[in-house]
């Protein structure tokens, strides 16, 4: 009787009941938060679904030794979790967004191609405050970069310059991307007057297919040149969309923006989620990033907006931008986009600014790999 | 493998940290650098899709090759026969098959618009019933 009693216990110290501290269950509760505004709220469900269940098994107590755990070398989930470590999952992601994005609004439109820088400032801006809030270079970059919305490029940043920060970074940059319309409707309300809402642009010209062609060659060369510390991201996303416009590979785009990113998209969120451990997660640390992540991406959208009325200044009166599609020069495509849409439609019905804003939407993914290669290259 | 050595930065972001820390404290000479880079990356891609775009919609002509007098008349577009060229493959053509020749055209044409020579989709085996 006795051993049955002490094999019971025995087993009972493996259990996560026995192990569960309060910080796994905080994190249990909010894997499950995620999954609920993803299913509830629509919100970025093809991230937070995944990022969600895997903070779930992430946080999981398990006794040490079992080699079930992300951070156990050999373990299934250390293994799926090495492209997110050594960086080769974003780049994949990349290929998809290549694959599927359509650079015609920013091909007939190229003045709209520095919106997106602009919106980058954000980054830089949130690297000034980290330093000043204790961080070193090296994680001030790696945080900063979540102003860039763009989860693969936060991730493939982190994964370099502060792994041990990349759990929180890439949960806070999914969580604001998902956050998007909350965040940016009143900055865009608060910077732009009545009349400039209503200005309507010019619907863009229609594009060759030759110049589809041409856009990702020549794209690539000129910004891999001048930041080939960018060359993964920026290949992949040039490579991505010239299988795409090329049109003698055709079954090799679908590929890239269906089944490949998919499932990168599955292996990324899950094992993002699963790095969350409550003993490396919840950190004071992590708070910190979750206030400059919500800083950065307030200045990218403010600068994205300003940047527009400034341009406006040296624009003739029928060639002015509507400033309401200055925040998608950060790069949540579509989703900043069908804010400046949304937020448009709201004060003229036939107003429909998706197309023009999709041109700095698009040029944001180019700026925020960009912005990536150079601060790899200042601290990589 | 701990979690601890799991999530180390390596020496060398360590050490270009330390450098950066030392060099540029408040980070405004790192991001004044980048901010001034992400921009000029942007408006060389500017520079050249306007570029692009401009002698793609014929905004600005290509100049076009002139070559002497003497020499026009033998130029002519790649692949595509002198009516001198022509007429002789026509004769040739007539002289040795007849009226077959457009026979197999015009079953050829027929096949192919009917949809029954195959599929459109290389590599991709269909089985078409009866």
């Amino acid at each position: 009787m006795n051993t049955v009693i002490e094999s019971l216990y025995q087993f009972w110290q493996y259990t996560g009941f026995a192990n569960m501290t309060y910080q796994h269950l905080i994190m249990v509760i909010i894997g499950i938060a995620f999954i609920t505004v993803a299913i509830k709220k629509d919100w970025e469900p093809l991230l937070l679904v995944p990022i969600g269940f895997g903070m779930i098994i992430g946080n999981i107590p398990f006794t040490e030794g079992l080699n079930v755990g992300i951070y156990e070398e050999g373990s299934v989930m250390n293994i799926l979790y090495q492209g997110v470590q050594k960086g080769w999952y974003p780049p994949l992601i990349f290929l998809g967004i290549g694959a599927m994005t359509d650079f015609s609004a920013l091909i007939s439109q190229p003045r709209l191609m520095l919106i997106g820088a602009a919106a980058q400032i954000g980054i830089f801006g949130a690297y000034t405050i980290a330093l000043h809030l204790g961080f070193n270079p090296a994680e001030a970059g790696a945080i900063g970069i979540i102003g860039g919305a763009d989860g693969p490029t936060a991730i493939f940043l982190s994964s370099k310059l502060a792994p041990h920060l990349m759990g929180a970074i890439a949960v806070s940059a999914y969580s604001y991307m998902a956050l998007v319309p909350v965040i940016q409707r009143p900055i865009m309300l608060m910077l732009t007057t009545k009349k400039e809402r209503l200005i309507r642009m010019k619907p863009p010209r229609a594009v060759t297919q030759k110049e589809k062609i041409i856009f990702p060659i020549v794209g690539f060369i000129l910004t891999a040149m001048i930041v080939p510390s960018g060359m993964a991201l920026l290949g992949m996303l040039f490579f991505g969309n010239l299988l795409k416009e090329s049109g003698v590979t055709k079954r090799l785009a679908e590929t890239a923006r269906g089944p490949l990113i998919d499932v990168v998209t599955i292996l990324i969120g899950l094992t993002v989620g699963c790095s969350t451990q409550a003993n490396v997660f919840l950190t004071g640390n992590s708070v910190k990033i979750f206030a400059l992540g919500l800083i950065s991406f307030i200045i990218a959208t403010t600068c994205g907006v300003l940047f527009v009325k400034l341009m406006n200044l040296f624009c003739k009166p029928e060639n002015k931008i509507n400033p309401l599609i200055g925040n998608a020069g950060v790069s949540a495509v579509p989703d900043s986009a069908r804010v400046s849409q949304n937020v448009g439609k709201e004060f003229d019905k036939n107003n429909h600014l998706l197309m023009h804003a999709m041109a700095p939407n698009v040029a944001g993914v180019i700026g925020s790999a960009v912005a990536a290669g150079i601060l790899l290259s200042f601290l990589g | 493998m701990n979690t601890f050595v799991l999530l180390q930065v390596s020496e060398q972001v360590a050490i270009k940290s330390a450098d950066i820390a030392s060099k540029d404290p408040h980070g405004i000479i790192i991001s004044g650098v980048s901010v001034s880079v992400v921009f000029a990356a942007l408006v060389i891609l500017f520079f050249a899709y306007t570029f692009i775009g401009k002698l793609s919609s014929g905004q600005i002509k290509t100049p076009k090759l002139k070559l002497p007098s003497f020499r026009r008349k033998a130029v002519k577009p790649a692949g595509e026969p002198t009516s001198e060229e022509a007429a002789a493959i026509a004769m040739a053509l007539e002289k040795e098959y007849g009226g077959e020749t457009y026979a197999a055209i015009g079953l050829a044409l027929h096949q192919y618009l009917s949809d029954m020579v195959h599929d459109n989709e290389s590599y991709i085996i269909t089985i078409r019933r009866k």
